[in-house]
């Protein structure tokens, strides 16, 4: 009997380390790129789906065999990526800050391939650290939010309380404050544990307290927790006419097509081009090491305005926030970084 | 403080103290039995996955939920029949549960979505944000009445203090126990679609987030009685819930330091008030008809 479990158990985590495509693995002429997601898996409609965008586009660009792996808890991450290094795969891209350590570690037990980690920082020659400020594009959002806000103060729901999402909470409130001093922003994170990416009913409960204390836009930076948000805010309905009581405002991916009306903007984090550009990087075979910044300036970083929240957001907000993104590039105006303060 | 203590601080708590009771009364019977529940959490991820899935197709979250009580019996008589038949270690089975549960949600919505683990959003029209609540709490007499005032309850009761006193008085303590884990199957998963069709609109991979140890927990601290169980969950969840409406208000506390209050509240009242619990005698032993 506890045989035939754990022959289940084998059979039912083996689809988690599916490959990406059935083309044949071995075929040495092309190079082999390895993807390793963060807990919040590729299908988190956020973060971990914009990194799948951005190698799914490269792999159709370029003649790549591409592999990923969704590792189902932290302890699975080192192992994912060694067995990508041990067959030799010439890119391996780990997701997330949570991954540094574990790459540097696979990374210094195989200097001749290439590595990239995404929102982490590693100084070995063979790891290519692709690092956003998001607290430029959380800056934007934050001042949308506040020229939006009718009751003057604001939610912020974070995933794990960590300092990269201490960036996003900083930003967003120095941009709320540059629109009105005034305003209130009541930060609330999920966790302090990686659980904390895909707890969407705790992401809810957070929201819903914020928005009884009167927060009327929520800016959820919290992965899958993030969603909860969303069904948060469209508790609360539409007024007479037809416009939203309370906005979301999502992270990483464009989320303004999930919750039509009720989400405000997205602040973009184009992790995929930044993958993409990687993948490319090292299809032709120029050294990828290095530290690469992808902000307003390079379009790596930014908000999201389309058919689904055009109308929610009038002109002379654009316009504000448009004349801001251009003062943040130039350095007129400084945003905080929260993980340099 | 005013602002802590406001009314929504209610409302909270029984939203966080829902899935606990329901998982934890399920657990309470199947301990109650005689046999350890430590696959709560697998069960209501059964139960949160299927009612998802269901929901998604039948456009009914009461098909749902129905459907999501059917995989949490299934899964549970997994549990029942290595425990009860095979003898085998019920924590450890109950483990290997949990593990299958993290898995097998990852394998279907590959197939069925092509996700890895998670389902597409279900409307806001069909999710029942309340029923499972008032099913919980509406559970907690009905299951103290079973328990205390049937004879099904005794026997239930007999099978997991003193399972060969109760086989000399006739009765067939491998049926009650089947019985037990079977119900703490459909409990549980009530407990998981809260999760996926009640408070929020999707499953996503281990959305439980660790409720059903959770949940375990209460029922220990509740000393496996159901109105002492309730009380815990009701404890747990008022501490999330205060815990929450502290994050924003106190400034310059470290979350870290307001949500542990849940934890050390739960170990100052478990060391400090409730004297020790006592689990059913038999519980974790397999009994063998002589």
């Amino acid at each position: 009997m506890k045989c035939m479990l754990s022959l289940i158990v084998v059979i039912s985590i083996l689809p988690a380390c599916r490959p990406a495509t059935s083309a044949s693995a071995d075929d040495k002429s092309k190079v082999h790129v390895g993807i390793v997601f963060d807990i919040g898996g590729k299908d988190d409609r956020s973060f971990n789906a914009a990194a799948w965008q951005g190698v799914n586009r490269a792999a159709k660009d370029f003649p790549i065999i591409l592999r990923d792996v969704e590792p189902g808890d932290p302890t699975s991450i080192e192992p994912a990526m060694r067995a990508f290094a041990e067959r030799g795969y010439d890119l391996i891209i780990g997701v997330g800050f949570a991954q540094t350590p574990q790459i540097e570690a696979v990374a210094k037990d195989y200097p001749k391939l290439n590595f990239a980690i995404v929102d982490g920082v590693s100084r070995l020659p063979n790891v290519a650290s692709l690092i956003f400020k998001e607290h430029e594009g959380s800056y934007l959002v934050g001042m949308i939010a506040a020229m939006t806000s009718r009751s003057g103060i604001l939610g912020f729901v974070g995933g794990m309380d960590v300092p990269l999402i201490h960036k996003f909470e900083l930003g967003y409130e120095e941009g709320a404050k540059a629109v009105n001093p005034k305003i209130r922003v009541i930060p609330n994170y999920v966790g302090v544990t990686d659980a904390a990416w895909n707890d969407p009913v705790k992401g809810k409960e957070l929201a819903r307290t914020q928005i009884e204390k009167g927060a009327d836009v929520i800016f959820a930076a919290a992965g899958n927790s993030g969603l909860g948000a969303f069904d948060a805010v469209e508790q609360y309905g539409k007024d007479g006419q037809g416009r939203a009581q309370r906005f979301v405002i999502g992270v990483d991916s464009n989320q303004t097509w999930m919750k039509p009306g009720f989400v405000l903007t997205s602040m973009v984090k184009r992790v995929d081009n930044a993958v993409y550009q990687i993948v490319k990087d090292r299809v032709e075979n120029r050294p990828i090491g290095g530290v690469h910044v992808y902000g307003l300036e390079n379009e790596g970083i930014g908000y999201a305005v389309d058919q689904y929240n055009k109308d929610l957001i009038p002109q002379p907000a654009i316009q504000a926030v448009e004349a801001a993104k251009q003062k943040i590039i130039t350095g007129q105006i400084k945003v905080t970084n929260a993980m340099e303060k | 403080m005013a602002e802590i203590l406001s009314f929504s601080i209610l409302y909270s708590t029984i939203r966080v103290a829902t899935p606990l009771l329901l998982a934890a009364l399920g657990g309470l019977l199947s301990e109650r039995s005689g046999v350890i529940n430590i696959a709560l959490e697998g069960l209501m991820l059964a139960g949160a996955f299927t009612s998802a899935v269901v929901t998604h197709y039948a456009g009914n979250p009461w098909i749902g939920l129905l459907a999501g009580i059917g995989s949490g019996v299934f899964i549970a008589a997994i549990h029942a029949v290595a425990c009860i038949q095979f003898d085998s270690n019920q924590v450890v089975t109950g483990t290997a549960i949990n593990i299958l549960m993290l898995g097998i949600p990852t394998l279907l919505s590959g197939a069925l979505f092509e996700t890895t683990g998670s389902t597409p959003q279900i409307p806001r029209a069909n999710l029942i944000p309340n029923a499972p609540a008032v099913i919980a709490f509406a559970l907690v007499p009905v299951i103290w009445y079973v328990l205390y005032r049937t004879p099904f309850g005794l026997r239930l009761r007999a099978a997991g203090e003193n399972p060969e006193a109760a086989d000399t008085a006739g009765v067939s303590v491998a049926a009650i126990r089947y019985t037990g884990v079977l119900l703490s199957g459909a409990l549980a998963a009530i407990g998981g679609a809260y999760l996926s069709i009640g408070q929020s609109s999707l499953f996503t991979r281990n959305m439980t987030a660790g409720r059903g140890f959770i949940a375990l927990a209460a029922l220990i601290f509740g000393k496996w009685r159901p109105v002492q169980t309730m009380l815990a969950c009701l404890l747990f969840g008022f501490a999330e819930a205060a815990a929450i409406q502290m994050q924003g208000v106190i400034p310059h506390v470290r979350v870290e330091y307001i949500q542990i209050i849940p934890y050390v509240l739960t170990m100052v009242v478990l060391a400090g008030f409730i004297g020790a619990a006592r689990a059913p005698r038999a519980l974790g032993r397999p009994y063998e008809k002589e």
